[in-house]
């Protein structure tokens, strides 16, 4: 993988030139590379990333900011880029500086697990994808399996006129297994996933027994009945409540929609909005997890935010411009997908902390509901408060005992009377950060983490 | 404004250092330059651009055991040893890669097809960032008389892009088109009722900027954002159900790219030919030629022209979708949907995604069901689904659901309250006899509108499940 640090003298002379007309400016670039496996019943695939490099330049423009980047690091480039802001500078009419503090750090972070993917080769990893479809395939009933191995390693050098150099590369691990079952026109399907940023180890989490698992309960979908509709108790397993967490008081705490007065939260901020035993937090510097980033693209360290402790909310998710506008300091969140994309307030990792009840006390106290099981998407509603969540199985709760296996289910909810509902929150001290990836409006998806205990409340269900 | 001549040769100048290398092989090569405003309450936040990415993908076909290995490989180097690097890559892993599919062909020349469709914006061709900017202030302008309605948060993106494609068989083509991605969240507030703020939130993807339509749409918009304030949830049960265009860009595209094309075949999961899959009478397109759609060009991305294929006739399944690979693993011939792009078109380098079986524009002809206000008539009692949150269907069972965000109760065969809240959800494409979107359908409305991916008039499903704020009900019909 080649260094970005190799073009640091071309990346200066730019934001030199850049910021000879605006009061801050800064550099991003940013380079990835990374292969996959894939094998299904019909089909083997190898791909390597495509080698796509380049850097964003953002200045300060006196009222607003001004951005333009290239694919490529060649002086011509690099100058065609500097040409264009020159000219977006020269005609701001303000010389304003820029909201909130720049950062001024400097260091280094470049993972080194002990065995990296790029030493594995494509004919290990399509070896290890095949044994993953190997231990689904066997099981009487799957139809066919979709099952890949795939990595990336993300490569990011910043630079800015108030000194910050920050430069890190992160490793990011996937294995995935799709199941899929038919019968008598039926077609049913569910997945299995880890994630995390590592090496070679992460692999290995996927097992013989989590594979044939999933296999056999995407069989048993085949005769899982429809789910209930209607407003009712939901209890939601440690992924689904992250996945709340994520939709909720992640999007929700997003400070950015805070300074354009399109989030139901600001107005809250400080309340009381949930039981004591509701703790919500985003945390970027948990090593190993897969949202986590040593530093933003801003140039902050990343770190732990609470947003709901205890009940209260006490915080959100800042980048400079919203932490100036609100009193606050940046939080280490902001975030571009690559060099092409814009700096937003993102989350990286996103959880709810453990509480106090076993899952037979939860089902218990659920009384008639469902379980909702193995979440695939989410969105929020940063306005309204509404949420959404989908999942691909679940089991229904009759009488404090779990019945009938149930498919695919959407859950949806006003977040602030979901809230109020909570119930109770599991005590499973040993969740897993799961992998997905968060868009921000249509777009800009990157890697963040969820995770949480077994949580029962409230809400309206029904078929997806 | 005439079609602008594509002056990147990027594909071309990556093939002339290929020509040595065994065939068959393409290379999909892009410049694309990006503009793009962003845009807050209090107007513009963010001006970027230009975003300058020129890059190209190198796919090998090589004979493998009766089978093809693929191999594939991207970059955005262009020197002799930035393509000599991605050969190397394609290589390695073709090593690895197999798909059933036997001595292949790639296309010698891009044959007659249709005229090519309109695909590009003159305005947007010629000067992105003022056509962006002029756009912007045309935004803010419809809103100003608005008294409780505004613009909150969005963005308008364009993408110049400049396409090429050269191949071992002789293949050399290139075409020119603009793309508009546009995110806007309106917002109502304020009034004497205390009712809290409402949002509607549009994305869409295009081909052209349309200034000139922005005041009839903030006009809709703004209804929508204050209706929203005041809006309950649904009832609970299979209702008759009005889904709008917009709503089924969301639903249709996703579901039908792998169910109704080689991908689905290949692994059985697709409907048998002639299989009943929809209502009887509804006809259902892909058509790759329709002007100013965004899945519409010249050629496929593997240089075959573009034109309008039946996958629905009469309510049965008929034609499939194919790319080159798809087709002769299945015994067919490439329909030219072989397409650089995800499910639902939405990809932003197609240079780096290798060709696969997909959607143009899914295309329902005008039916006999009238206007919107007679097709609600037709509901007598439903609801008008306006917009739903992010509907995804998974392309392997079809399944699709989401939140409702705005809609209207129908009552006596006319709007009534607005909703918002609950979910509806079901099958897209079920086995025969079994309840799904399309076998559901009971009345097409007359008046087709374009918008992103489809172009559909709406359509009044009898019996999809909703899920309000009822006590639970009966279990959904599965």
């Amino acid at each position: 993988m080649a260094d970005l640090r190799d073009h640091e003298v071309e990346l200066r002379r730019v934001l030199q030139r850049v910021g000879a007309h605006a009061a801050f400016a800064e550099v991003m670039a940013q380079a990835s590379q990374g292969e996959s496996a894939n094998i299904d019943s019909k089909s083997r695939r190898a791909t390597t990333s495509p080698h796509i490099a380049g850097a964003i330049i953002r200045a300060w423009a006196g009222a607003r900011w001004v951005e333009a980047s290239s694919s490529s690091f060649d002086a011509k480039s690099l100058a065609a880029v500097a040409d264009g802001l020159e000219r977006d500078l020269r005609a701001a009419r303000s010389s304003d500086p820029p909201p909130g503090e720049s950062s001024t750090t400097v260091g280094e972070s470049v993972a080194r697990p002990a065995r990296p993917m790029r030493e594995m080769g494509l004919e290990s990893e399509m070896e290890r994808a095949r044994d993953y479809f190997r231990w689904s395939m066997d099981v009487p009933g799957i139809k066919n399996v979709q099952a890949w191995v795939a990595w990336w390693d993300d490569e990011r050098f910043y630079l800015n006129t108030a000194g910050a150099r920050c430069y890190y590369v992160s490793g990011r691990v996937r294995a995935n297994i799709a199941a899929i079952a038919v019968e008598n026109g039926r077609t049913e399907f569910d997945y299995d996933s880890s994630g995390a940023i590592g090496g070679q180890e992460i692999l290995e989490q996927m097992t013989e027994e989590r594979a044939r698992t999933l296999a056999q309960e995407t069989v048993a979908l085949l005769h899982a009945k429809s789910p209930p509709t209607g407003a009712m108790s939901v209890l939601l397993d440690g992924g689904t409540t992250g996945t709340f967490a994520h939709e909720s008081f992640g999007h929700g705490t997003e400070a950015d929609q805070f300074v354009r007065d399109r989030s139901y939260l600001k107005p809250i901020l400080g309340q009381v909005v949930g039981p004591e035993s509701l703790t919500i937090a985003d945390d970027g510097s948990i090593p190993g997890a897969w949202g986590s980033i040593p530093f933003d693209d801003e140039g902050h360290r990343s770190g732990k935010t609470l947003m709901i402790d205890h009940g209260r909310f006490v915080g959100a998710l800042h980048d400079r411009d919203s932490a100036r506008a609100l009193h606050a300091k940046a939080t280490g969140n902001t975030r571009r997908s690559d060099f092409q994309s814009r700096a937003y307030v993102r989350m990286t990792n996103t959880y709810v902390e453990a509480g106090d009840w076993s899952f037979d006390e939860l089902v218990q106290e659920a009384g008639d509901g469902v379980l909702l099981e193995h979440w695939t998407s989410g969105m929020e509603d940063p306005l309204g408060g509404q949420m959404q969540i989908k999942v691909r199985r679940g089991r229904r709760i009759e009488h404090g005992k779990l019945t009938d296996l149930v498919s695919s289910m959407a859950l949806s909810g006003t977040v602030l009377r979901f809230l109020k509902d909570i119930r109770g929150v599991g005590n499973d001290n040993k969740f897993r950060m799961d992998s997905g990836f968060c868009g921000k409006g249509h777009g800009d998806y990157l890697p963040v983490g969820d995770g949480g205990p077994y949580l029962l409340s409230r809400a309206v269900v029904g078929p997806a | 404004m005439t079609t602008p001549r594509v002056t990147a040769d990027t594909a071309v100048r990556v093939a002339d250092r290929l020509r040595p290398v065994e065939p068959p092989w393409d290379v999909y090569g892009e410049r694309i330059v990006t503009h793009e405003v962003h845009f807050g309450p209090r107007g513009v936040e963010l001006v970027r651009g230009p975003l300058v990415l020129e890059g190209y993908g190198v796919r090998l076909l090589r004979p493998k055991e009766g089978k093809t290995a693929i191999g594939f490989n991207a970059s955005t180097d262009t020197s002799d040893s930035g393509v000599a690097e991605v050969l190397a890559g394609a290589q390695s892993v073709a090593r690895y890669s197999e798909f059933p599919a036997k001595d292949v062909q790639l296309p010698s020349g891009a044959g007659a097809g249709s005229p090519a469709p309109a695909v590009v914006d003159p305005h947007l061709w010629d000067n992105a960032p003022l056509a962006l900017a002029q756009w912007t202030g045309a935004l803010f302008a419809a809103f100003e008389r608005s008294p409780d309605a505004s613009v909150s948060f969005g963005s308008v993106k364009s993408r110049r892009v400049e396409a090429t494609l050269s191949n071992s068989a002789g293949l050399s083509t290139g075409y020119a088109h603009t793309e508009v991605e546009l995110e806007v969240a309106i917002k109502s507030a304020g009034g004497p009722e205390g009712a809290p703020a409402g949002e509607y939130w549009v994305t869409s993807f295009a081909r052209r900027l349309e200034p000139e339509r922005l005041p009839e749409l903030a006009e809709q918009w703004s209804r929508f954002a204050r209706d929203a304030r005041h809006a309950r949830p649904p009832p609970t049960g299979d209702l008759n159900v009005v889904l709008p265009p917009n709503v089924l860009e969301a639903i249709l595209p996703q579901a039908l790219s792998f169910k109704l094309s080689g991908r689905g075949r290949l692994r059985e999961l697709s409907p048998a030919p002639g299989a009943e899959v929809a209502s009887e009478g509804v006809d259902l397109f892909d058509d790759g030629t329709l002007p100013w759609a965004i899945g519409s060009s010249p050629v496929d991305d593997e240089g075959i022209p573009q034109r309008r294929r039946a996958l629905i006739e009469s309510g049965k399944s008929s034609e499939l979708l194919y790319d080159t690979l798809y087709a002769n693993a299945l015994g067919g011939v490439t329909s030219g949907n072989g397409l650089r792009a995800g499910l639902d078109l939405t990809g932003r380098e197609r240079f780096a995604r290798i060709p696969g079986p997909a959607c143009t524009t899914v295309s329902i002809p005008a039916g006999s069901g009238g206007s919107d206000r007679e097709l609600i008539e037709a509901a007598g009692d439903g609801i008008w689904i306006q917009q739903i949150g992010w509907p995804s269907p998974d392309p392997i069972t079809s399944g699709f659901g989401g939140e409702i965000r705005i809609g209207y109760r129908i009552r006596n065969g006319k709007l009534a309250e607005p909703v918002r809240g609950g979910t509806v959800g079901g099958l897209v494409l079920g086995p025969p006899g079994a309840p799904s979107l399309l076998a559901n359908i009971s009345v097409v409305g007359s008046s087709p509108v374009l918008t992103g991916g489809v172009s559909v008039p709406p359509l009044l499903v009898r019996g999809l499940t909703v899920a309000g704020e009822d006590v639970p009900g009966a279990t959904a019909s599965a």
